[in-house]
C-alpha cells in the first residue's frame, strides 16, 4: 500500500536521521578533545582519531535498520 | 612473518683503548639494540662522553641556527658528500657560512626595526594631511593650548561659549571630521572638561615633525618603499646563500649528528677504570657477522658474548619482519602499538584486508585510476619513510578500487555496463565465472549488505582465533579457551541461529524451534557464554552484545560505497540530465547550461573523490583497530632501535 510505503520511508529516515544526531553529539566531545590532545602532542594523532570515530556506529546501526526497513518491510 | 625477527641477548666487553673502535664498528653495522646501564655501583659506573663530544655538539648547534636562518629544509639529495672529506672543511666552512648569513641576518632586522619605526610615523602623519596646516605649527606655544582629534559632534559652538579668542581648523580625514583647536592656556581647564563631557573625540597625537604632512607622508612613504627594496635585497642574498651552501649543511648536519651520537653513547655503557661492558640485542641472522667484525678491528681486545638464559621477553626489543609487499602496513601496525614479542604482528593480515574494503567501498574505475596515479605521485616524490609507505598502501587500495570498480560498473559514478534502467557505455556486461557483471551496488543493497556482514563475520572470527593462538602461547590452553573460544563459540552460534530466526521471523513464522541448526546454534551460543563467564566473570555478560555490533559495524564497507557511488550518480544526473543534455539532447539548453554542467560536474567529482579518498581510508582503518585488532591484539613492546644511522646525505 502506498501509505504502509510512505510510513516505512520515514521510519528510514527517522532511523538514519536520529542516528546520525547522536554519533554526532557522541563525536563532538571526542573531537574536542582529541584535538586538544594533538595540540599537546602530535603523535596522538593516531589514537585521537580512532576514538573519535567509535560513536559512528550508532550511525552505522541507524543506517542497518534503515536498509532493513526499506528493503526487507518495503519489499513486502 | 606474523612473528618479529629473533633476537639474541649479547655482551661486549673489551678494555677501554678499544672503546673509539668498537664504538665505530657498532655504529657502521647499526645492528646493536643497545640497554641503557643505569644501576651504578662501585666497580662500574656509567661511562662518560669521548672528548669530541662537546665540539661536535657546538658544531651542531651553530650549524642548525645557520640552517634556521637560511630556512634549509630537508630534500632528497641530489649528490651524497663523502664523509672522508667532510670533516676536514668542516669546522672552516661553518665559521665562513656563519659569518655571512649572521651580517645578512643583522641587517635584516635592523631593516625591519626601521620600516617599524617609519610605518609607525606614516600612521601618526597620514592624518594631518586633513587640515590645512604644517606640522611644526602645532607645538612650541607658551601661552597657547593645541587641541587635535577626531570628533563627531559640532564643538567649535561650545568653544565659542567659553572664549571668542580661539582658531579653529577642520577637515576630513577618511571621512572621520578631525580638528585642530588653538586657544588660551587660561582657558584650559574648561575646554578639558568639554572634551571630557564630549563622547565622540579620540586625541590625537601630533608627531615630533617638521614641514608639510603631504610631503612628510611622501618622503616616508618612498623611505619605507627603499627599505622594503633593501629587505628583499638581502631576502634573495639569503636565498642564494641557501641554494650554495643547503646541501653543504644538510650532509654536516648528518656528519655531525653521528659523530655527536657516537660521541654521547659511553653514557649508556657500563665502565670501569680500565673496561667497558656494552648490554644489547642484536638480530639471531646477524650475530655471527658483528662478532667477526669486532674481532677484525680489536685484534681479539673484545669479547662478544651471547646470554642464553635469564632472558626476559618483555626486554626483547621488536622488529616486524615482513614480506616487502606488507612491509608499508607496519606503519599502521605500529600507529596502534608495536607488539608484544609472543603476540602474532597482524601486518600481514592488513595487507590482504586494508586494500579489500578501501577498494570495496570505493569501487570505480574513474576514481581507481586517480588514487593509483596519486600514489605513483607521492611514491615517487619519497623515495623513503613513513610517506613512501602510504604510497604503497593507497596505490594496492587504488589498483584494487579499479577492479572492484569493474565488478561495479562504475566509472566516475557512469554506468560501464546496461543496468535496469539506463544503457552502460560498453553495452551489455559480460559474465565471468558465473558471475553477471555488472554487479549494481544502487540495485543490490540486500545481497551487498548479506556480503559484508560475511566479511565482517569472516574477519571477527579471524581475529578470534589469533587471539586463541595468543592465549595459549601467553598462558595455556584453558585460558584460551575461556577467554577467546567462548567468543568463538558465541560468534558462529549466534550467526548460525539468527540466520535461521530472521527469514522465519520476517516471513511470520515465528520462532524455528524444530531447525536443527537453530538449535545448535543456540546451544553453541549458551554453552560460549557459560564458558565466558566462568572464565571472565558475570561482568562479561555485558560485553557480549559487543560481538553484535562489531558485526553490524561492517556494514559500513557497504554505506560508505553507496554514499560515494550516490554522490557520484546524484552529481551525474544534475550535470547531464539539467545542463548538458536536458531531454537527451546534447547541449540541448544552450552552451552556457553546458558550461554550467561541467563545472557541476568536475567540482561534485572533486570533493567526492576527496571524500573518497579519506573516507574508505579512514574507514577501512578503523575496521583493523577497532573490530579486529581489540580481538587479538595488546601490543606493548619495544622498538628495535640499534645504534647506527640511516646516511642520507653522506657516504663513506
Amino acid at each position: 500500500m502506498v501509505v504502509d510505503a510512505g510510513f516505512i520511508a520515514i521510519g528510514a529516515g527517522i532511523a538514519v536521521g536520529l542516528a546520525g544526531i547522536g554519533a554526532g553529539m557522541g563525536e563532538q566531545a571526542i573531537g574536542a578533545a582529541a584535538v586538544g590532545a594533538m595540540a599537546e602532542d602530535e603523535k596522538f594523532f593516531g589514537k585521537g582519531l580512532l576514538m573519535t570515530v567509535i560513536p559512528e556506529s550508532i550511525a552505522i546501526f541507524g543506517l542497518v535498520v534503515a536498509l532493513i526497513l526499506l528493503f526487507v518491510f518495503g519489499a513486502e | 612473518m606474523l612473528k618479529p625477527t629473533a633476537m639474541t641477548k649479547v655482551v661486549i666487553a673489551g678494555t677501554k683503548d678499544a672503546l673509539e673502535p668498537t664504538i665505530s664498528v657498532l655504529h657502521k653495522l647499526n645492528v646493536l639494540h643497545i640497554t641503557d646501564y643505569i644501576e651504578e655501583n662501585a666497580d662500574f659506573k656509567i661511562g662518560r662522553p669521548l672528548k669530541s663530544a662537546s665540539k661536535h655538539s657546538e658544531h651542531l648547534l651553530s650549524l642548525r641556527t645557520i640552517a634556521s636562518q637560511l630556512k634549509v629544509d630537508e630534500k632528497e639529495p641530489s649528490s651524497k658528500q663523502s664523509a672522508q672529506q667532510l670533516p676536514s672543511q668542516i669546522d672552516e666552512k661553518i665559521v665562513n657560512i656563519h659569518k655571512e648569513v649572521s651580517v645578512r641576518t643583522d641587517e635584516l632586522r635592523n631593516l625591519e626595526f626601521k620600516v617599524k619605526e617609519k610605518k609607525d610615523l606614516l600612521t601618526a602623519v597620514k592624518p594631518f594631511t586633513g587640515l590645512p596646516l604644517s606640522l611644526e605649527l602645532y607645538h612650541g606655544y607658551e601661552t597657547i593650548k593645541v587641541y587635535t582629534g577626531f570628533i563627531t559632534n559640532d564643538i567649535e559652538k561650545k568653544v565659542s561659549g567659553i572664549t571668542g579668542n580661539y582658531e579653529f581648523f577642520t577637515g576630513e580625514h577618511e571621512k572621520r571630521k578631525i580638528f585642530a583647536l588653538f586657544i588660551p592656556k587660561i582657558f584650559e581647564e574648561q575646554v578639558q572638561k568639554l572634551f571630557q563631557e564630549e563622547h565622540s573625540y579620540v586625541e590625537l597625537k601630533v608627531p615630533d615633525l617638521m614641514g608639510d604632512p603631504a610631503v612628510l607622508l611622501d618622503e616616508l612613504t618612498k623611505d619605507i618603499y627603499a627599505l622594503k627594496e633593501k629587505e628583499t635585497n638581502i631576502q634573495s642574498e639569503l636565498e642564494g646563500l641557501n641554494k650554495e651552501y643547503s646541501e653543504f649543511i644538510l650532509a654536516a648536519d648528518e656528519y655531525l649528528s653521528m659523530e655527536t651520537q657516537k660521541a654521547e653513547v659511553p653514557l649508556r655503557f657500563a665502565t670501569s677504570a680500565n673496561a667497558f661492558i656494552i648490554d644489547g640485542w642484536v638480530p639471531t641472522k646477524k650475530f655471527e657477522a658483528l662478532g667477526s667484525e669486532l674481532e677484525k678491528s680489536s685484534k681479539g681486545l673484545i669479547q662478544l658474548i651471547k646470554l642464553e638464559e635469564e632472558v626476559k621477553d618483555e626486554e626483547r626489543p621488536i622488529e616486524l619482519d615482513n614480506p616487502a609487499l606488507a612491509k608499508p602496513f607496519e606503519l599502521l601496525v605500529e600507529t596502534f602499538a608495536i607488539p608484544k614479542y609472543k603476540e602474532i604482528d597482524p601486518a600481514l593480515f592488513l595487507f590482504f584486508t586494508y586494500p579489500l574494503f578501501y577498494a570495496i567501498m570505493l569501487g570505480d574505475i574513474g576514481y581507481g585510476i586517480i588514487v593509483t596515479g596519486m600514489a605513483l605521485v607521492i611514491r615517487n616524490k619519497f623515495k623513503t619513510g613513513a610517506l613512501n609507505g602510504l604510497g604503497m598502501i593507497l596505490l594496492l587500495s587504488g589498483m584494487l578500487s579499479i577492479l572492484l570498480g569493474v565488478v561495479y560498473g562504475e566509472f566516475f559514478g557512469f554506468p560501464v555496463f546496461n543496468i535496469e534502467h539506463e544503457a552502460g557505455i560498453l553495452g551489455a556486461g559480460p559474465a565471468i565465472g558465473g558471475l553477471q557483471l555488472p554487479v549494481h551496488r544502487l540495485g543490490s543493497v540486500q545481497q551487498m549488505l548479506v556480503v559484508t556482514l560475511i566479511i565482517g563475520i569472516l574477519h571477527i572470527l579471524t581475529g578470534l582465533i589469533l587471539g586463541f593462538r595468543n592465549k595459549v602461547v601467553e598462558h595455556d590452553i584453558k585460558h584460551a579457551i575461556y577467554a577467546k573460544g567462548s567468543w568463538i563459540m558465541i560468534l558462529l552460534g549466534g550467526v548460525a541461529a539468527i540466520a535461521k530466526l530472521m527469514p522465519s521471523m520476517m516471513s511470520r513464522n515465528g520462532v524455528p524451534s524444530g531447525d536443527p541448526i537453530f538449535i545448535a546454534g543456540v546451544i553453541l551460543a549458551l554453552a560460549g557464554i557459560v564458558l565466558l563467564i566462568k572464565g571472565e566473570g558475570f561482568i562479561s555478560i555485558l560485553e557480549i552484545p559487543t560481538i553484535l555490533s562489531n558485526v553490524l559495524s561492517y556494514s559500513r564497507i557497504l554505506a560508505i560505497g553507496l554514499s560515494s557511488a550516490g554522490i557520484a550518480l546524484a552529481v551525474n544526473t544534475l550535470s547531464m540530465n539539467l545542463f548538458i543534455a536536458p531531454d537527451h539532447v546534447w547541449l540541448g539548453g544552450g552552451i552556457v547550461l553546458a558550461l554550467i554542467g561541467v563545472v557541476i560536474l568536475f567540482i561534485g567529482h572533486l570533493i567526492n573523490l576527496l571524500l573518497g579518498i579519506l573516507g574508505p581510508g579512514l574507514h577501512s582503518l578503523r575496521l583493523q583497530y577497532v573490530e579486529f585488532f581489540t580481538k587479538f591484539y595488546e601490543g606493548g613492546g619495544m622498538k628495535y632501535a640499534p645504534f647506527g644511522y640511516n646516511r642520507k646525505y653522506t657516504e663513506e
